[in-house]
């Protein structure tokens, strides 16, 4: 079944590389289609508690990779039904493949048991996105797609040095070099030797891994690639961009937590990410002040949202771990929403210069209409998921101990709310000026709709079963 | 062991610090031929003492990567732009020193873990010289004005962490150092791509004129 879900979206992409025109397109959509489909049944047997296994315990699916999983094929499978309006501008025919590719290095990177398959997975995703930012070959975009490549190889790199780290304690502990350990990087087999692996190395190993593993996942100060490759790539990658290769790096982060947990104490990890999500807070609430451009707007919102999984995960205890889930899927629906209709308004006024948006509401009366939603589902109002996955955090800041970072950061979020509910006001109302015809059709309304009530879902009643799934992926992370 | 391992990385260290002070485009892609010889030498010698075939074999294909197919690539994107410093505004005697500075950095961090801890993994010794490879590479990649310069500071950057992993565990398992060569390659190879399309637009690789996105 794994090997049916990461075959899926690789095969894909391999016909997708020769085929083009209507005939690419349909392979597009059964690709997507069918990854959605495999994915979401694995997913929803892992969440149940059922620890699937394949290639000789190579591939490990657990609740947590589980929930990864399904908020990997989702917004996928928003990306690619609006994929295709972009794939025939540029006149490659690489765009669908790649972004195929893409999902599948996504899905590897939470599908394996070996942190360091899971780390050439993680380095795949940027190789597979760069052309992807740089889609529209305009200086800014290989500007964007320059910065991109350098600072997350960079980053990936810092992530390797931490994954020999974590090797070295391991062989430390075994007192001997003489032969390779069978399956010695598998996270199962780290997790059970970690209370016995040195406290000094594991430390060390978690600053590389959290300054590596944080620049794919966006976290201040190592986020200054992400606002422009998120604001150049064309809409559906953006939306994968912001929607979950964050996500996949705190994933990252997550796996290597109770590791270090548990040889080094709980308190260590903890102040690491409190830190790094405070400060990735206050760096977004001080640009979102002063947006030029609406697709950067959303980008630096994404580290602000990045610094709340982080400030969950730091925090820590069941109820700042499952918040910190919960708030990658609910961010990752409401932003790649919100990415995709950026890329309709875009078409629609020719610009992404906020000043140019006037009257959305008025010219563009779904789109318009949907945007508002998605963005204060974004600022964390009720009935969205984020107001719950957002309380939850702040919750288990309060009841961990931690009442100064948990009212700080409580702070620096009304900040970014104002500054984000001021520039959505301008772009709502107003006058509009002349607006090129957006195509829309029902099936174009769709995955949005679709997207959004999956939202309000998340929010205001959850379906049964969310609780205990959230519950059996958080005890991945804090046993 | 220890001794030839140390020296290994010593030299290859002393690679780094000429790589540094050099400013020439060429002088610094057969610095990192040297220094990236070195470090085959080092996998090849480590997978002999150690009884390691597949040391050796890393060994061979590192070589091969980095000595043969890397450096054409990193002479492709250094053709036709002028040979000016690298990095201009800076004299090297600054920059080398800083580099110094990092070395001193390198062992603060390691010593500690290396020195107490590391009984059983007799190239212990030469941990901090390979940090200090990866922290000079990471200097020299984040003060590059110029995208020659912050291309081969990752490459530099890269080296150092592979001798990392080779001194603390003799490398990793085959199936992760395959993927990272193969991603080191393509990396390259995108990278050669960008920058041809950047001097195309901008006429130049000076970082300083990439400046379309700001705030």
């Amino acid at each position: 079944m794994i090997v049916l879900l990461l075959a899926l979206p690789l095969v894909g992409a391999a016909l997708l590389a020769r085929a083009t025109g209507r005939l690419g397109t349909g392979v597009h959509a059964v690709t997507a289609g069918a990854t959605l489909v495999v994915g979401l049944v694995l997913a929803v047997d892992a969440v149940r508690g059922d620890v699937r296994l394949g290639l000789d315990g190579f591939l490990r699916v657990d609740a947590l990779a589980g929930w990864m999983i399904a908020v990997i094929v989702i917004v996928a499978a928003l990306a690619a039904a609006e994929a295709p309006r972009y794939a025939a501008h540029g006149g490659h025919r690489g765009f669908h493949a790649l972004l195929h590719l893409m999902v599948f290095a996504m899905l590897l990177a939470v599908c394996t048991d070996d942190v360091g398959v899971m780390w050439v997975a993680v380095e795949g995703t940027t190789l597979a996105s760069v052309f992807l930012v740089n889609f529209e070959r305009t200086r800014a975009s290989l500007e964007a797609a320059y910065k991109y490549l350098l600072i997350c190889s960079v980053g990936i790199a810092i992530a390797f040095a931490g994954t020999v780290l974590v090797y070295f304690a391991e062989v430390i502990r075994q007192q001997t070099l003489a032969e390779h350990v069978p399956n010695a990087l598998r996270w199962t087999a780290l997790l059970a030797l970690a209370p016995s692996l040195p406290p000094r190395v594991l430390e060390l190993a978690f600053v590389f891994l959290v300054v590596g593993y944080g620049t794919k996942a966006g976290l201040a100060p190592m986020h200054t690639w992400l606002p422009d490759a998120h604001s150049e790539a064309p809409a559906p990658v953006s939306a994968l961009m912001s929607g979950v290769l964050l996500g996949v790096g705190v994933y990252a982060i997550a796996r290597f937590k109770p590791i270090v947990d548990a040889g080094a104490g709980a308190g260590f990890s903890g102040r690491i990410l409190l830190a790094l999500g405070l400060l990735s807070l206050a760096v977004a609430a001080a640009f979102l002040w002063a947006p030029g451009n609406y697709k950067r707007m959303l980008a630096y919102s994404s580290v602000e949202h990045i610094g709340l999984v982080s400030l969950g995960l730091g925090f820590g205890g069941a109820l700042g771990v499952t918040g910190a889930l919960l708030h990658v899927l609910n961010h990752g629906l409401a932003k790649s929403v919100l990415f995709l209709l950026a890329g309709r308004i875009r078409e629609a006024y020719g610009t992404v210069d906020l000043a140019g948006v006037r009257g959305l509401l008025a010219a563009l009366p779904f789109t318009g209409r949907a945007f508002l939603i998605a963005l204060l589902a974004l600022l964390g109002l009720p009935p969205f998921g984020l107001f719950t996955s957002e309380v939850m955090i702040f919750a288990a800041g309060f009841q961990q101990g931690h009442p100064w970072v948990a009212g700080g950061a409580l702070a620096l979020l009304v900040v970014a709310f104002g500054g984000l509910l001021h520039a959505v006001h301008g772009m709502m109302l107003g006058a509009p000026p002349a607006v090129a015809a957006v195509r829309g059709s029902w099936m174009a309304a769709l995955p949005i709709a679709a997207a959004l009530a999956l939202l309000v879902l998340t929010g205001l009643a959850w379906p049964p079963g969310l609780a205990d799934a959230l519950a059996l992926a958080a005890r991945a992370v804090t046993p | 062991m220890t001794t030839a391992s140390t020296l290994l990385a010593f030299v290859a260290l002393a690679a780094t610090l000429l790589l540094v002070w050099r400013q020439s485009w060429r002088g610094r892609v057969r610095l990192f031929v040297v220094q990236s010889c070195v470090l085959a030498t080092l996998a090849v010698v480590i997978g002999l003492l150690a009884h390691r075939p597949a040391l050796v074999v890393v060994g061979v294909v590192f070589a091969i990567a980095k000595t043969w197919i890397i450096p054409r690539v990193l002479h492709r994107m250094g053709v036709g732009s002028p040979l000016r410093r690298v990095a201009p505004g800076r004299s090297e005697g600054l920059s080398v020193l800083a580099a110094g500075a990092l070395v001193v950095v390198a062992y603060v961090v390691m010593l500690p873990i290396t020195g107490v801890v590391a009984a059983g993994v007799p190239t212990r010794s030469a941990m901090p010289l390979a940090l200090a490879m990866a922290l000079i590479g990471l200097f020299v990649c984040v003060t590059g004005r110029d995208a020659l310069g912050q291309v081969i500071g990752f490459l530099v950057f890269e080296n150092g962490v592979f001798a990392l992993a080779l001194l603390a565990t003799y490398g990793l398992p085959g199936l992760v150092e395959a993927g990272a060569f193969l991603e080191v390659l393509v990396l390259v190879l995108l990278m050669e791509g960008v920058l041809i399309q950047i001097r195309r637009e901008h006429d130049s690789l000076d970082v300083d004129r990439l400046r379309e996105l700001r705030g």
